[in-house]
């Protein structure tokens, strides 16, 4: 399992990835920068502020958006030239494969929040903010963010599997992502919707007594429940494609 | 020769669910018109906003980013059929020019683009007829709130033809394509100059007209630059 998670690791870091991870954080600064922050009252924290409207953008867009661009990213390798055949006359099982390729993804989701947190952060020094860093705030939606986007990696990944081109599984991507738009409006649909748990995890509410944002109920049904669909259908569909 | 070219075009994407995005995309810009008119009907009667100047400018609201998606996609997916098989060599290998190609990649996404866009028109007309707004029907400016977006999106065609063709790895086209949806969707915040910002048809003199017109002369100026440098480059 480790060496497969090295070799993983090899094969990403001659595919530019990094150029790809950087995106994340890059537009995390043009929304804080351009984006007007005056429209909130004085009281607020300011960075508070900055956090809701940047937070809003990213999560609701471009964090769905990535997790199927890296997912096919991950994948690239293996479509091109019979690379399925070579990895897998290898003595290892495709429950492996499966299993390395999601758990790299979710480290590099991990990485685009860290990355995010940071240009959070650079947003707040340029402006020259002079409240105090919300610790727990930042915590809780960068961490929550990365939780909401289990189930959607676990679909492009198998999406990504299923599909050669780049453009097919970003087309699935983008099927199920716009319609967040409107279900974020709804407080009935929005809460079972699986695309719009990222913007509901990383939003800053009001009530900061639970660990995430969202209620656990919430977490566990709507998150785990569409992670472990997406997740076994994708482990079963790679199980028995032929490759 | 062109015409040979894209009717080749067209048949290398039959049955790759390509007609059916093209269909697909104005039928949800207009599906997310029911969600919000069912939701909301009263309230928009209660504003005195239930009328076809409202309704027409609440579909466009949308247009730019299922454009832009839209650009995206087909330009990807145009560039991955020859990339995936290695058929660069082969079709530049046949006695047609490379501008010739690239001329047929562009009109090929121009087509399925318009398409879409007489689509969106006759779908948001039917539910508007449906819904059963008040006054004349507009229109004129129905089909003009339907193709301004599409002349003004044509430098983002060209852009994402162009990267599209000349990276291998489809990941760089893609994630500059979820950039400029992602400036689209803060377009009031952009300044004029960016071409994300202008198939939202916003600007400062609040003349959706301008927009078409940098967009037909910016696209033109991209479109040669793009295929000048596919024409330069080496077939891989």
């Amino acid at each position: 399992m480790f060496s497969l998670l090295q070799s993983e690791w090899f094969k990403l870091r001659k595919s530019n990835v990094i150029y790809i991870l950087f995106a994340g954080p890059l537009i995390g600064l043009l929304i804080g920068l351009l984006g007007n922050d005056n429209v909130f009252p004085d009281e607020v924290n300011q960075w508070g502020g900055s956090l809701l409207m940047m937070n809003l953008t990213y999560a609701l867009l471009f964090l769905p958006l990535i997790t199927g661009v890296l997912a096919a990213t991950v994948c690239r390798y293996e479509h091109q030239a019979g690379g399925w055949k070579q990895l897998l006359s290898l003595p290892v099982t495709r429950g492996k494969v499966f299993i390395t390729k999601y758990l790299l993804l979710i480290f590099l989701v991990l990485a685009i929040q860290l990355l995010y947190l940071g240009s959070v952060f650079s947003v707040g020094v340029i402006h020259g903010y002079t409240d105090s860093f919300p610790m727990d705030i930042v915590w809780k939606s960068i961490l929550g963010g990365w939780i909401a986007t289990f189930p959607l990696v676990a679909l492009q990944l198998w999406m990504s599997l299923l599909f050669k081109s780049f453009a097919a599984p970003f087309a699935v991507n983008v099927i199920f992502t716009l319609p967040t738009i409107l279900a974020i409006n709804s407080e009935k649909f929005g809460a079972y919707y699986p695309w719009a748990q990222p913007v509901l995890m990383m939003n800053v509410g009001e009530d900061s007594n639970n660990v995430f944002f969202i209620p656990w109920e919430q977490l566990i049904t709507v998150v785990g429940g569409s992670f472990l669909l997406f997740f076994i259908g994708g482990y079963i569909y790679f199980r028995q494609k032929a490759v | 020769m062109i015409g040979k070219l894209i009717r080749t075009d067209f048949m290398k994407i039959r049955r790759k669910g390509i007609w059916f995005l093209a269909i697909l995309g104005p039928f949800g810009v207009v599906a997310l018109q029911m969600v919000n008119y069912g939701l909301r009907k009263d309230w928009f009667i209660q504003q005195d906003t239930f009328s076809w100047f409202y309704y027409v400018r609440n579909v466009s609201a949308f247009t730019p980013f299922a454009l832009i998606l839209g650009i995206v996609i087909l330009a990807s997916f145009m560039a991955s059929i020859e990339n995936e098989t290695n058929a660069w060599k082969q079709l530049i290998a046949l006695p047609v020019s490379k501008w010739s190609v690239y001329l047929s990649k562009y009109t090929t996404i121009g087509l399925l683009l318009v398409f879409a866009t007489c689509l969106l028109t006759v779908f948001s007309l039917g539910f508007g007829v449906l819904l059963g707004l008040g006054g004349e029907i507009p229109y004129l400016d129905l089909i003009r709130y339907c193709f301004y977006p599409l002349f003004a999106a044509l430098p983002i065609l060209g852009l994402q033809l162009w990267i599209a063709l000349v990276f291998q790895n489809q990941g760089f086209p893609i994630t500059i394509g979820v950039f400029g949806v992602i400036m689209s969707y803060m377009a009031y915040f952009l300044p004029d100059w960016l071409i994300w910002k202008w198939p939202s048809l916003d600007n400062q003199w609040d003349e959706p007209l301008l927009n078409v017109c940098m967009g037909l002369v910016v696209g033109l100026g991209i479109y040669l630059f793009g295929m000048l440098d596919f024409i330069r480059r080496d077939v891989k």
